[in-house]
C-alpha cells in the first residue's frame, strides 16, 4: 500500500505540472488582456508599456518565466516557501492573501460537503427504499430541482428571501470564527445550504440508483436467506456496496470545490479562492491564476488520490491493483 | 418515469411563479425622465452631527498602480489620493460643475509666481504641513522634487510621466534614480521653483496631479519597484491608512518587517482614519471638509448586493466603476422617498462612436458625416439609462472643458432621432453609394465591424446602433468582445468602428482631451488612443502596415499647435481656438459619432448628511461626505 | 426388468415440509406470470430430493417461497407449506424471518455473487450466527472457522479472513454450504449449486451435500436443470414444467422406468461419453411456454409427440404426492413402458 501511495503522489506531481503548464501557455500564448497594456493605464505608450512589462518580468522568454514560476512553487522564493510569487496588482506577496483565501474557501467547501452527503445519502436511501411511492417522487423532484436551478439564481432567492425580506439571516460576507461564533455561522448557513443542494441532488440520485442496483445483488438474496433483518441487509448489504462510486465522486468533487467555489463565493462575497481568482482572471494578475491553479490541480489530485484510497478500504476486490 | 418528471417541472414551475409574483412588487421598469440630482455649486459645509464612519463597498478597487501615486492614472485612486492622503501644490474644491474644476492653493501659500518669460515657476510652501505616522515631520521642497525624481525612474512605471517629461528641464526617464533633477531647484525648505523649456500655461494643472504630491524619501525609497509604494504611502492629507502608525521607519528592513499598512489591502478593504498630524489651517473647509472619523471601503463582488445595503442602510455608498443597475436605477427614480438618494454629478467624459479613417467605408467623408446624421441618439441615450445617464452629446469635447455646449449641434436633427432624408442625401455624395440612392451599397457596405464591450449599458445601445445604420445601408458586424479596447488600440487591425470608447479629462485644459486625442504625432502601434488614426502620415501609415485610403487622411496638428501656443499667453483666445478646433473636427474631419456626456450616478444611503462630487475625478468627493451615526443601520 | 437395488430408508421419515398445492402468480405490466401453478410435494427427514425442469419450470420460485424469500407484495400466494408442522403462509414475517438461516437454509447458484464482495469469508459466516443465537463474536467466528473446516477447506483461520474474490469457485461454493449449514437446519435448499462450477468441482460438492446431509441429519433439496447431476445423489426426482409437477418418483424409477414424455425428453438429451459415435442427441423440439398464456390442457402437449386430443383439453392430474412414481400424462400405462423401453434400447 505504503509504495502505491508514493506512486500516486508523484503522479500527482506531474499532473500539476502538466495543468499549470498548459495554463501558462494559455495566458502567455493567447492571454485575454494583455497585463503590460492593463497595467500601463490610460494612455499606454510604447515606452510605458515596455516599462511595465519588465516591471512584471514579462519581457522574459516564456520558457525562462514558467522555469521561474516553477522553481519559486517548489523551492521557495523571498517571501518564503512554497513561493507564491508577487501579484501584478497588489505589488505585493500573494501568500500574505492566499492562505487567508485558501482557508475561507476550505470552511465553505467542508461545511457545504458535510450538508450535501448528509442530504444526499438519507434522501437517496428514503427513495431507493420507497421506489415508486411519494417518498420517491417528491425527493426525485427535488433532486431534478437542485440539478437544474442554478447555484447564482439560488443564491440570489435565498438572499432575497431569508435576508432581505424576513431578516431572518444577515446578508453577505465572512465573519471569523475567533471574531463571532455565532455571526460565522449564520454568516456561512445560507451559502453552505445552496452550495449543498447542487450536490446533494446529484449524490441523491447517484445513491438511489447505486442502491437500487445494489438490491438486485445475489448477496442481498443470501443475507435474506440468511435471516437477516430487513434492516441489516439495507445497510449492512446493500448500501455498503453502494457507497464506492459515493466515495469516489466526492474526491473529486471536494477537490475541485477546494480549488474554489466561484458562483458561492460571489453571490455571497465570501473572501475565497474563486472570488480571487476571477477578479484576477479580469484584472490579468496572472501570478494569482497560477497559484490557484496549482492549488487546484493539487485539491483534485490529492483528493481524487484519499477517495481512491478510502475506495480500496471499502471495496477489497481493487487492493494492490 | 414521464409523470415524475411533470410532477417535478410544475414543482419548478410554480416554486418560479411564487417568487416572481413575490419580487417585483416596485412597480414599472422602465425608466421615464428622472430629475438629475446634483449637489448644488459650492455648498460644501453643512453643519452635520459630525464624525461617524462613512461606509463603502465596491466590487473592485481596480488600482493599476498598486496605490501608488507616482503610478496611479485611474479616476478612483486620484479621488482617494486628492482627497484624503495626498495634498499638492495645487489643488481643486472637489465639489461639483465649474468650482470643482477650478484650482486653489494646496500646500503652496498661494498660486505661483511666474516670470517674465513664463519659464520659471516659483511656489511657496505653508507652514505647518506635515506628513502623517509613521513620520510625523514637516514637508518641505525636497519632498516634492523627490516625486519627481521617482517619476523619472524607470522601475517605478509613471503612467502619465509624459506631461512632465521633457516640459520640465532635466527630467527625463532614466534606469536609475536620479540624485536631483536639473529644472527644479529647492534653495530652502519652504521653497520650491521649476525651469520650464517651454511656456505651458497649462503647468499649473499639472501640479495638482497626485504623481506630483510630496513623498518621504526614507519610507518611499525602500519601494522603487512599480506600486511596491502603495502599501507604505505616508500621508499628507486629512485622512491616512488605518495602522499607519504601526510602520516602523527606522529602517527599510523595519518597514517590510512592520508593514504593510493593515489598513490597504488592494484585494479586500481600504479603511482610512483621521491623519493626526493634519493641520486643519492649513486647509479650508471650502476645498476639504473632513466630516467623518473614518472611511471604509470593502470589497464585495455581489453588485446587486452593494446597493441592496445601501438601500437598507447598512451602507453609505459605493465607488463602483459604472452606474447602478438598471433595476436599482429604476427603483430609485420612481419612489419619491428614494430619488434624493440618488445622486450625480457631470463626468467631463464623451461617449462617442469612433470612425477608422482608414478603414472603408470610413475613408469616406461624406459616410462619416451621414453616420452623423443617421444616429438615433435619443434611442441611444434611452438605452443606456434615460436621461438620468447624461446630456446628449452634440460634438467632441464635454462643455465643461472649453465653453461649448449643447448649442453647437452640427448635425442637428428633430429629438436628436436622427433624420433619414439629410443623411441619405449626405451618403448620395459618397462613392460607396453607387447608384445614388441615398444607401450604401458597395461591398464595402456591408460586414463592417463594430466592436463594443460585453457589459451593460453598452450592450443595451448596441441594438440602435446597428439599427441607426442600417437605415443608410451600412450592414454592421458587432462583436462584443472583453478586451476591447486592446482591439482598437492595435492599429494593425484596422477596427473600422467601435462604440465602446469613452475619453474623461485628465484635467480640465483641452490639451489633454482634443489636443492628445487627435494629435498624429502620438499614434503609436499598440496602446493607440487616436482610434481613428486623424493626422496619420504616409510614412506612419506604411510604418503601421495601414492602407494609404484615396482621400488621404486629414490632420489637425498645425490646429492643435496653434491652440496651445495661443493659450501660452491667452486664455480666452486659447479656449476660442479650442472650441474652432472642435468644429473643425466634427465638420471637416468627421472622426466620431459623439453621443453621450456622461453622468456619474450612484446611490447613498439614508444616513448620508451631506453628498458632494469631485468634478476634477469623477468620483463621490471622500473629503466632503457626512453622515448621521444614528441613522445607521 | 428393472430392479430396485436402492433401499428407500427414509419412507417412514418424519415430513420436514409439506407443500399443499402452492400457487405463485406474478402479476406484471404483460399480464399475470403463473410461475407456480398448484405443487404439492414433501420432503422428508434424511431424504434428498432432486427437482429437475428447464429454466422457467418454476422450480426455483417455489422454493424461495417456501425459504420466504418472494415477498406477498410481489405476488399472489396461495396453498399451504407446512415446515415440521406450521403453515408458514399463515405466519407473520417476523417468525418465518428466525426459521431463515436457522432451520432451513439455502444455497444460490452462482457462488461469487451470492457471497457480499466486501466483507470476509468468516464474518458473513458468522453473521449467519450471531443473527440468530445471542452469542459473542468470538465464538461465533470460532463456530464459522470449524463449519469451514468441515465443508473441506483447508486451512479455515486463515481463510476466514479471506475476501470471497480470493477464492476458487468450489471453494466459495463450499462456504455458502457452510453459511447455509452452519445453524443445523433441518431443511437445505440448493439451487443450481453446481451449474456454475466446473465438472471435477461438481461431484466434490455433490458428495460433500451428502456427507452433510448425513451429518445432520437434515432433508436436502437439489434445484437443477440437468437430470445428469442429480442421478447418484437424489433419493426422489420430482421433474417440473410450466410451473406444474409432471412427474415424481424415486429416482432409479424416473431413469429405468419413468412414465412422462418430458422427463423421456431430458434423458434424451443427456449427453453420455459412453455414446456410440452415431448417437445424436435429441433435444426437446419447440419452445418453453409463455407462464401467462399456459396451453391449456397439458401445458406440455404442444411439445409432445405423442400428443392425444384429451391432452389439449384436459389437465392430467398428478397424483399422491409421495407415491412411489407418479405422472400427469393422459397416455395408458401400458404405452408409457413400451415407449420408454424403445427409447431405453436406443440409447444402449
Amino acid at each position: 500500500m505504503g509504495r502505491y501511495i508514493i506512486r500516486r503522489l508523484l503522479w500527482v506531481v506531474l499532473v500539476v505540472i502538466l495543468v499549470t503548464f498548459f495554463t501558462f501557455v494559455i495566458f502567455f500564448v493567447m492571454p485575454p488582456v494583455d497585463p503590460a497594456i492593463l497595467f500601463a493605464g490610460r494612455a499606454p505608450s510604447e515606452r510605458l508599456i515596455a516599462q511595465v512589462r519588465e516591471s512584471l518580468g514579462l519581457d522574459k522568454p516564456f520558457f525562462v518565466q514558467y522555469g521561474l514560476f516553477l522553481k519559486h512553487i517548489f523551492l521557495g522564493d523571498q517571501y518564503g516557501w512554497p513561493g507564491f510569487g508577487m501579484s501584478f496588482v497588489t505589488r505585493s506577496p500573494i501568500r500574505e492573501n492566499f492562505l487567508g483565501r485558501a482557508f475561507v474557501t476550505t470552511q465553505l467547501a467542508a461545511g457545504a460537503a458535510v450538508i450535501w452527503l448528509i442530504m444526499g445519502i438519507s434522501i437517496g436511501i428514503i427513495s431507493a427504499l420507497k421506489r415508486g411511492k411519494w417518498q420517491d417522487r417528491l425527493a426525485m423532484g427535488f433532486a431534478l430541482f437542485g440539478v437544474s436551478a442554478p447555484v447564482f439564481w439560488l443564491g440570489l432567492m435565498a438572499l432575497y428571501l431569508f435576508w432581505e425580506k424576513l431578516h431572518w439571516l444577515p446578508g453577505t460576507g465572512y465573519v471569523p470564527f475567533g471574531e463571532d461564533p455565532s455571526q460565522w455561522f449564520l454568516h456561512f448557513l445560507l451559502p453552505w445550504v445552496v452550495l449543498a443542494l447542487l450536490f446533494a441532488a446529484f449524490y441523491a440520485r447517484m445513491v438511489r440508483g447505486s442502491l437500487l442496483d445494489s438490491f438486485g445483488q445475489d448477496w442481498i438474496r443470501t443475507a435474506r436467506a440468511k435471516g437477516l433483518p430487513e434492516r441489516k441487509v439495507v445497510y449492512k448489504h446493500g448500501l455498503r456496496a453502494s457507497l464506492t462510486p459515493v466515495v469516489s465522486m466526492f474526491g473529486v468533487d471536494l477537490g475541485t470545490l477546494l480549488g474554489g467555489a466561484i458562483i458561492t463565493e460571489t453571490v455571497f462575497n465570501l473572501p475565497g479562492l474563486g472570488t480571487y481568482v476571477v477578479r484576477s482572471v479580469a484584472n490579468g494578475d496572472i501570478p494569482v491564476i497560477m497559484d490557484v491553479v496549482v492549488f487546484g490541480g493539487m485539491a483534485v489530485a490529492l483528493m481524487s488520490l484519499v477517495a481512491d484510497i478510502l475506495y480500496a478500504f471499502l471495496d477489497p476486490r481493487v487492493r494492490y491493483t | 418515469m414521464k409523470k415524475r418528471t411533470i410532477g417535478a417541472l410544475a414543482l419548478v414551475l410554480a416554486f418560479a411563479l411564487v417568487v416572481a409574483a413575490c419580487g417585483d412588487d416596485e412597480g414599472e421598469t422602465t425608466t421615464t425622465a428622472a430629475p438629475t440630482t446634483t449637489a448644488p455649486e459650492g455648498t460644501t459645509t453643512v453643519p452635520t452631527t459630525g464624525g461617524g464612519t462613512y461606509r463603502m463597498e465596491t466590487d473592485g478597487i481596480a488600482y493599476t498602480g498598486g496605490g501608488d501615486p507616482t503610478g496611479e492614472y485611474l479616476g478612483i485612486s486620484w479621488g482617494i489620493l486628492s482627497n484624503l492622503l495626498s495634498r499638492t501644490l495645487l489643488t481643486y474644491y472637489h465639489t461639483d460643475g465649474a468650482l470643482g474644476n477650478t484650482l486653489v492653493p494646496d500646500l503652496a501659500a498661494d498660486f505661483p509666481e511666474i516670470s517674465e518669460d513664463g519659464l520659471t515657476y516659483t511656489f511657496t510652501l505653508k507652514d505647518g504641513i506635515m506628513f502623517g505616522p509613521p513620520l510625523s515631520r514637516e514637508i518641505t521642497s525636497a519632498d516634492i522634487e523627490y516625486a519627481f525624481r521617482r517619476m523619472a525612474t524607470e522601475g517605478i512605471v509613471a503612467q502619465y510621466l509624459f506631461y512632465y517629461e521633457g516640459l520640465i528641464e532635466g527630467l527625463e526617464l532614466s534606469t536609475d534614480m536620479p540624485d536631483d533633477i536639473s529644472g527644479i531647484e529647492t534653495p530652502d525648505d519652504k521653497t520650491i521653483i521649476f525651469h520650464l523649456t517651454r511656456i505651458s500655461p497649462d503647468f499649473i494643472y499639472l501640479v495638482a496631479m497626485p504623481a506630483t504630491t510630496p513623498m518621504p524619501e526614507e519610507v518611499a525609497g525602500c519601494f522603487m519597484e512599480a506600486g511596491t509604494y502603495g502599501r507604505y504611502v505616508v500621508s499628507s492629507g486629512p485622512y491616512m491608512y488605518e495602522g499607519s502608525d504601526a510602520l516602523d521607519a527606522s529602517s527599510c528592513e523595519a518597514l517590510v518587517a512592520s508593514g504593510p499598512i493593515s489598513g490597504f489591502d488592494p484585494e479586500d478593504h481600504s479603511y482610512f482614519v483621521r491623519n493626526p498630524d493634519y493641520d486643519p489651517a492649513t486647509d479650508d473647509p471650502a476645498v476639504r471638509a473632513n466630516h467623518v472619523d473614518r472611511i471604509n471601503i470593502d470589497l464585495n463582488t455581489n453588485v446587486q448586493d452593494i446597493f441592496a445595503k445601501i438601500r437598507a442602510g447598512e451602507l453609505d455608498g459605493t465607488v463602483s466603476s459604472g452606474n447602478p443597475p438598471a433595476d436599482v436605477l429604476a427603483a430609485y427614480s420612481s419612489d419619491p422617498e428614494l430619488q434624493d438618494r440618488l445622486v450625480s454629478g457631470v463626468d467631463d467624459r464623451t461617449m462617442y462612436i469612433t470612425m477608422n479613417l482608414a478603414a472603408p467605408p470610413f475613408d469616406d467623408i461624406h459616410v462619416r458625416k451621414a453616420v452623423n446624421l443617421i444616429m438615433d441618439k435619443a434611442g441611444m441615450q434611452q438605452a443606456w439609462g434615460g436621461e438620468i445617464s447624461g446630456a446628449i452629446a452634440t460634438h467632441i469635447q464635454p462643455p465643461n472643458l472649453a465653453g461649448l455646449g449643447a448649442e453647437y449641434d452640427p448635425y442637428a436633427t428633430e429629438g436628436y432621432r436622427g433624420n433619414l432624408e439629410l443623411a441619405q442625401a449626405e451618403m448620395a455624395l459618397s462613392r460607396y453609394d453607387t447608384d445614388g440612392d441615398g444607401m450604401c451599397d458597395a461591398p464595402e457596405c456591408s460586414g463592417v465591424i463594430l466592436v463594443n464591450r460585453t457589459t451593460t449599458p453598452w450592450l443595451e445601445t448596441e441594438p440602435v446602433v446597428v439599427a441607426s445604420l442600417a437605415l443608410i445601408g451600412i450592414e454592421v458586424q458587432a462583436q462584443e468582445l472583453e478586451n476591447h479596447y486592446t482591439v482598437i488600440q492595435t492599429v494593425a487591425n484596422l477596427t473600422p468602428m467601435g462604440m465602446n470608447p469613452g475619453w474623461g479629462k485628465d484635467y480640465p485644459d483641452s490639451s489633454s482631451f482634443a489636443g492628445f486625442l487627435f494629435d498624429g504625432r502620438n499614434i503609436i502601434p499598440e496602446g493607440n488612443t487616436n482610434y481613428s488614426l486623424v493626422g496619420l502620415s504616409e510614412v506612419q501609415a506604411a510604418e503601421l502596415g495601414v492602407p494609404w485610403p484615396a482621400d488621404g487622411i486629414p490632420s489637425v496638428d498645425a490646429d492643435i499647435d496653434n491652440c496651445k501656443q495661443i493659450a501660452l499667453t491667452d486664455t480666452q483666445g486659447g479656449l476660442d481656438c479650442w472650441n474652432d478646433l472642435d468644429r473643425t473636427l466634427m465638420e471637416e474631419v468627421v472622426p466620431w459619432v459623439p453621443y453621450l456626456w456622461l453622468n456619474v450616478i450612484t446611490t447613498i444611503g439614508p444616513a448620508v448628511t451631506n453628498w458632494d462630487y469631485d468634478q476634477f475625478a469623477g468620483v463621490t468627493a471622500f473629503s466632503k461626505v457626512a453622515v448621521d451615526p444614528s441613522l445607521q443601520g | 426388468m428393472i430392479s430396485l437395488t436402492r433401499p428407500e430408508p427414509t419412507d417412514r421419515n418424519e415430513v420436514i415440509l409439506d407443500v399443499r398445492n402452492l400457487r405463485v402468480h406474478f402479476p406484471t405490466p404483460d399480464g399475470l406470470v403463473k410461475a407456480v401453478d398448484g405443487i404439492s410435494f414433501q420432503i422428508r427427514r434424511g431424504e434428498t430430493i432432486g427437482v429437475v425442469g428447464e429454466s422457467g419450470s418454476g422450480k426455483s420460485v417455489s422454493f424461495l417461497t417456501v425459504m420466504g424469500l418472494v415477498s406477498s407484495r410481489e405476488a399472489h400466494i396461495e396453498g399451504e407449506i407446512i415446515f415440521k408442522g406450521r403453515d408458514l403462509l399463515k405466519l407473520p414475517q417476523e417468525e418465518t424471518r428466525h426459521l431463515r438461516g436457522k432451520e432451513m437454509g439455502m444455497v444460490f447458484q452462482d457462488p461469487m455473487t451470492s457471497l457480499h464482495p466486501m466483507y470476509r469469508i468468516g464474518t458473513q459466516i458468522a453473521e449467519a450466527v450471531l443473527t440468530h443465537e445471542h452469542t459473542s463474536k468470538k465464538a461465533a467466528m470460532k463456530l464459522a472457522v470449524e463449519m469451514l473446516g468441515r465443508v473441506g477447506i483447508s486451512k479455515p483461520e486463515e481463510s476466514a479472513r479471506r475476501y470471497p474474490h480470493e477464492f476458487s469457485g468450489g471453494m466459495r461454493q463450499r462456504a455458502m454450504i457452510a453459511m447455509a449449514l452452519i445453524l443445523n437446519p433441518d431443511l437445505l435448499i440448493a439451487d443450481e449449486p453446481t451449474t456454475a462450477l466446473d465438472v471435477t468441482v461438481q461431484a466434490q460438492i455433490l458428495d460433500l451435500l451428502d456427507r452433510l446431509k448425513a451429518d445432520f441429519n437434515a432433508a436436502v433439496a437439489v434445484i437443477t436443470h440437468d437430470l445428469g447431476v442429480v442421478a447418484e445423489h437424489c433419493d426422489r426426482i420430482q421433474v417440473m414444467y410450466a410451473g406444474r409437477i409432471v412427474e415424481t418418483g424415486h429416482s432409479q424409477v424416473i431413469y429405468y422406468r419413468s412414465r412422462h414424455p418430458y422427463t423421456w425428453g431430458l434423458l434424451q438429451s443427456i449427453p453420455r461419453l459412453d455414446a456410440e459415435e452415431m448417437h445424436r442427441l435429441r433435444p426437446i423440439e419447440g419452445l418453453p411456454p409463455s407462464l401467462i398464456f399456459v396451453p391449456p390442457g397439458c401445458a406440455f402437449h404442444p411439445r409432445c409427440p405423442y400428443v392425444m386430443d384429451v391432452c389439449r383439453t384436459e389437465v392430467p392430474e398428478l397424483g399422491p404426492a409421495h407415491a412411489f412414481n407418479a405422472s400427469a400424462c393422459h397416455l395408458p400405462a401400458e404405452e408409457k413402458d413400451r415407449i420408454f423401453s424403445q427409447i431405453l434400447a436406443e440409447r444402449g
